[in-house]
């Protein structure tokens, strides 16, 4: 290891939701095979700018530090991606670390992802079982099927997906790619799909499904690989038929 | 979730993107085609437009399949251009692009389809009308980048209309609807730029 190496990093800094935000530089020894948060780490051990001035310790969420919880989504390097993910030996200096901007900020790089969690429960995606009595075991599950739903399945509601995508911004009330492609999960369940019509007549409401743009950025920015364009084409399909079908039968 | 729920939003969007196609998008194509008769000289054109004016009911066929359509498309699309934001000098893929070109090509034929319109259609329509227009210089790349803009917005929309109706669902799919619509989109320029090309001799 070269001696005297650094790690530099960019940070957009705002004390709260209506505050200014402004730049700060740290500069941290190197060591090999550190990531965003041991950097975020350090930074606040010692929260000193390049330029000696103490500041206050950069604000940031994480928790499980395996890509698989989303907590610690924000922009780097103008990406939205995970910070646990983001490894330094394979990112261009210096570090730009950006709060994501779909959301409401609360402070630094801590953002309110809470209207993602409000749009699951819009679509219903959730398979109701609950009861006063024991229903007994339910249908059974192809396993062809099981296979592609697990990769739906691997969604943390990160928000990615919704930072890439143009049509989610403060003028749109798009729900985002992230909720919809749950509603295809919990229909391909098959308890799931005794609910369906109410999750596919969620999708037809303001913000569902009709105010996707098709530039097809969530699927390229999900750290997950999610299909997530296959699952809007697919719900585009299944939307418009329930929606003829329940006109036609009214 | 209420149960009350207004359908509306979906069906605008769905009926905005069936306009596209039927009428509008035939139209179009129709259009370009047609307007292959000027290479037959200012004669032929003005004898296939007097036609064309003269027929039965032209009028209202022209309000019922052209105006309205064209006219919904054009104001709904409007508002989407607005709910949309574009990002594309963070994530520069090529669906990115075509998101953003679609909206600017659809805004630009808004504004030719209207000057178009009163130029030609309330004005006098004729080949020596055309021709007036296009030896400008400044006429003739508005009415050039109007065919290339209208047969792109057609062409690219298109390809989203298959994803809109749930035709197109997987990449695959989705890439081999994209180079028929790229070759419609080849085709239907060369026809219509040729068009052009007959007002300039």
């Amino acid at each position: 290891m070269a001696e005297g190496k650094t790690i530099r990093l960019k940070i957009r800094r705002q004390d709260g939701p209506d505050k200014p935000s402004r730049w700060e530089e740290f500069s941290l020894p190197y060591r090999p095979k550190m990531n965003v948060i041991s950097c975020l780490m350090e930074v606040q051990k010692n929260p000193v700018t390049s330029d000696g001035k103490v500041t206050s310790p950069v604000v940031w969420e994480c928790n499980c530090l395996e890509e698989v919880c989303g907590a610690c989504t924000m922009n780097i390097n103008g990406q939205a991606r995970q910070a646990c993910s983001a490894l330094i030996d394979q990112l261009q200096q210096p570090v730009v670390l950006e709060p994501l901007t779909k959301f409401p900020l609360i402070r630094d790089l801590m953002v309110d992802r809470q209207i993602m969690f409000d749009n699951l429960k819009k679509v219903r995606a959730w398979i109701p079982i609950d009861g006063t009595y024991d229903l007994g075991p339910g249908p059974r599950m192809a396993e062809v099927k099981r296979q592609w739903a697990y990769e739906l399945s691997k969604c943390m509601t990160c928000g990615c997906c919704m930072e890439a995508c143009p049509q989610v911004n403060a003028r749109s009330k798009f729900i985002g790619p992230a909720a919809i492609s749950q509603v295809r999960l919990f229909n391909a369940h098959p308890t799931g799909e005794m609910n369906k019509h109410e999750r596919l007549a969620a999708l037809l409401d303001e913000g569902g499904i009709a105010d996707c743009g098709n530039a097809q950025n969530c699927v390229q920015a999900c750290p997950k690989e999610i299909p997530l364009t296959t699952s809007l084409a697919d719900l585009n399909r299944e939307t418009n038929k329930f929606a003829v079908s329940r006109w036609l039968r009214k | 979730m209420s149960s009350v729920q207004s359908p509306y939003h979906f069906l605008i969007r769905r009926i905005h993107s069936l306009l596209g196609l039927l009428p509008i998008g035939v139209f179009l194509t129709f259009h370009l085609f047609l307007n292959l008769s000027a290479q037959g000289g200012a004669a032929q054109y003005d004898k296939v437009i007097g036609t064309m004016r003269n027929f039965p009911g032209i009028f209202v066929i022209e309000l019922i399949v052209i105006f309205m359509p064209i006219a919904v498309h054009a104001v709904y699309g409007t508002w989407v251009v607005y709910t949309g934001q574009s990002n594309l000098l963070k994530y520069r893929y090529a669906r990115n692009w075509f998101y953003i070109i679609q909206r600017v090509s659809g805004l630009y034929t808004v504004v030719f389809v209207i000057t178009h319109v009163w130029a030609l259609r309330v004005g006098e329509a004729s080949f020596a009308a055309l021709q007036h227009l296009v030896t400008n210089p400044w006429g003739l790349v508005f009415y050039a980048l109007g065919i290339i803009f209208a047969v792109f917005h057609f062409a690219n929309g298109l390809w989203a209309f298959a994803i809109t109706w749930g035709l197109t669902i997987g990449p695959q799919s989705q890439k081999i609807w994209s180079y028929v619509c790229t070759l419609l989109f080849i085709v239907i320029t060369v026809v219509g730029l040729s068009d052009l090309s007959a007002f300039l001799r």
